[in-house]
């Protein structure tokens, strides 16, 4: 891309649209043109907010067309993901996208995605920031190194308590996905990114809403050079004030015990080391929610001006929704 | 010759609402579900003892019984009081069980049931008229109200914060609507206008670019020396500090939640100048009393 200045537009203004819009207005070679939501009540508040800065708001994607966008941001509920991509392909309003996770509701709709983004010849990237996160990152980086010999098994887990207690399930929780899309996508994303390519074994146990979305799920996953692990995802979980993802890594001379906040290497001998995020130098240039929001949006926009690969992709991303779809098979059966 | 001017020192709340920027697990295995608000108001008082001399916290119904209880003890006066608005955790909650239209109901309901006047047509006129100006007084109101409600006529609000996810999203969207109305609204009331802010340095380009008194508010921003929630850097975060014309920064994460004791820290904060006060959570009767009575004696020394 020749391009100095990238124009961008947002789709779906909730927490997260915000969120990127914000990041995204700091970059000096961005340019944030248009925020897109079909909410009346919030589109007629958003048009009085953002005037003063120059910034298009309009509650129809069609209304995005002719802008000259490089790129789309599409932030809304994963259910209208498919729908919004194929229409800023089709109608050719944006070439590149990033897309929050999850990408899809199911892999048929994943795949999809991929193809078009693939004859769209697009830069895409989906949300997975935890990739982006420091300590999750000096886990892969020791791994990596090989000092631990090699990975025999894991234990995951992606907690909340944001649907602990209720007792109406409400409809937000079917428009997010349920839990596995919710937050058991990331730690599905971190588990196969540091790793490797699993598919899953079992259904241990799952809960769900009168919706049919899961609020709760164990399974087991395998793969061909005998790795063996389990991934647990609740959003029930009590004390759990903050979502919180973790990984107990064990490795034929050693073990890796992560989550967001800190990492504990425990050598064969029995040695141990631990990092704080503090000690991970975990500063960026501007700081909204937590850092690794910032560099994610960095390297999608370096990306698109160097015109390179980006990672996590559509196809990348669509190995979740695979593994989404193989745990909700089997828990049907 | 300049008098030196004692620093402030404030109890934080994160600990009450089990908060750990450090690690949650840590937050977790200390949970206190049978420590009552009057036990965390006795926390506060053992801290004043030992030289703190206000609360900063976000707006909650935990931090609200803790006012009431200081009040009901007739204690209330012995301390300064600086709300952090809106409890931003408890609004993510919301929109995570119910969607952003769910939360805007649940916020306008919740503002109907106060039963207060003027939040309620305030808030009203300013939806009619699609006035974020005008919504933002009335939220902003309506939140002081509650506080007052809580803590009595004899407390002293002495400022009110914007929290750092609204102050950090409104410096880079270049609302300077929203911090001239949030700054104006405030002094007019007589209440010291505050910003919590992760990005110390952009924050103060940004109000001298709009040309906003520095002067006239308060900056609650993290200084420790890990450097930790200092974007960019903590090299930037002390610059900024010492270019500022006068003392209007309240240092917070300065145990960077446990990383550092209380002499580590404040040995830190002792080479720093130009800060108007600190900030420290604590946990335990022991913790209140060491970390207040080591910060009193070592940042007030030559008072």
């Amino acid at each position: 891309m020749k391009k100095q200045k990238l124009r961008v537009a947002v789709i779906g203004l909730g927490k997260m649209g915000l969120l990127h819009s914000s990041l995204l207005n700091v970059f000096s070679n961005v340019e944030l043109v248009a925020l897109c939501d079909k909410s009346k009540l919030l589109n007629r508040l958003y048009k009085k907010i953002f005037s003063p800065t120059g910034v298009l708001v309009v509650n129809d994607i069609d209304k995005l067309a002719g802008l000259d966008l490089d790129v789309a941001y599409v932030t809304t509920p994963i259910s209208s993901h498919s729908s919004i991509v194929k229409t800023l392909y089709e109608k050719e309003i944006a070439r590149h996208l990033f897309v929050e996770k999850a990408l899809a509701t199911n892999y048929e709709q994943a795949k999809e995605m991929c193809e078009l983004a693939k004859n769209s010849d697009s830069i895409t990237m989906v949300g997975y920031m935890k990739r982006f996160s420091v300590v999750f990152g000096k886990a892969k980086e020791l791994l990596q190194q090989g000092n631990l010999g090699k990975i025999k098994s894991f234990k995951a887990y992606a907690y909340s308590s944001d649907f602990l207690g209720l007792t109406k399930e409400s409809m937000s929780s079917a428009s997010r996905g349920g839990a596995l899309r919710d937050i058991g996508c990331h730690i599905i994303d971190l588990s196969l990114w540091i790793l490797g390519d699993f598919d899953v074994q079992n259904v241990l146990s799952s809960t769900r809403n009168e919706t049919g979305s899961e609020l709760s799920v164990s399974f087991t996953v395998t793969n061909s050079a005998g790795l063996s692990g389990q991934i647990n995802v609740s959003q029930q979980m009590p004390n759990y004030r903050m979502p919180e993802f973790g990984l107990f890594i064990k490795c034929s001379d050693g073990t890796i015990d992560v989550n967001d906040d800190r990492l504990l290497l425990t050598s064969s001998d029995g040695t141990q080391q631990k990092w704080y995020r503090h000690d991970l130098n975990d500063n960026v240039y501007f700081s909204i929610g937590d850092a690794e929001y910032f560099r994610e949006n960095q390297h999608f926009v370096n990306s698109l001006l160097e015109n390179k690969h980006c990672e996590p992709n559509f196809e990348t991303s669509s190995k979740v929704d695979y593994i989404i779809e193989q745990v909700k098979t089997r828990s049907e059966q | 010759m300049n008098k030196k001017v004692r620093t402030m020192l404030l109890v934080g709340d994160n600990p009450f609402h089990g908060i750990s920027h450090l690690s949650q697990e840590q937050a977790r295995s200390r949970a206190d579900g049978d420590v009552s608000a009057a036990d965390k108001a006795d926390l506060i008082l053992t801290a004043v003892e030992n030289g703190a001399t206000g609360f900063m916290f976000s707006v909650s119904d935990l931090t609200l019984t803790i006012l009431k209880t200081l009040r009901e003890r007739e204690k209330i006066d012995k301390l300064e009081l600086h709300a952090i608005v809106p409890y931003v955790f408890e609004y993510v909650r919301i929109a995570t069980q119910t969607g952003t239209p769910g939360l805007a109901k649940n916020v306008v309901k919740q503002m109907a049931l106060s039963g207060d006047v003027q939040a309620i047509f305030g808030g009203l006129n300013g939806a009619f008229r699609m006035k974020p100006e005008s919504l933002l007084k009335t939220y902003v109101s309506y939140e002081i109200n509650k506080i007052k409600a809580a803590a009595g006529k004899k407390a002293n609000l002495s400022s009110v914060l914007l929290h750092e996810v609204l102050t950090d999203m409104g410096l880079a969207l270049n609302f300077d609507w929203l911090f001239k109305s949030f700054t104006s609204f405030l002094s007019k009331k007589g209440i010291t206008p505050g910003f919590n802010t992760r990005n110390l340095p952009l924050f103060v380009r940004k109000f001298n670019e709009w040309n906003i008194n520095l002067d006239q508010t308060l900056i609650a921003t993290p200084f420790n020396k890990a450097g930790f929630q200092m974007n960019p850097s903590r090299t930037e975060f002390e610059n900024t500090l010492s270019n500022i014309s006068s003392p209007i920064v309240l240092a917070i994460s300065v145990l960077a939640a446990g990383y550092f004791k209380p002499p580590e820290a404040v040995a830190y904060l002792a080479n720093l100048s130009n800060l108007k006060g600190v900030v420290a959570g604590v946990s335990k009767e022991s913790h209140a009393r060491e970390t207040f009575k080591l910060f009193d004696e070592r940042l007030n020394k030559n008072i």
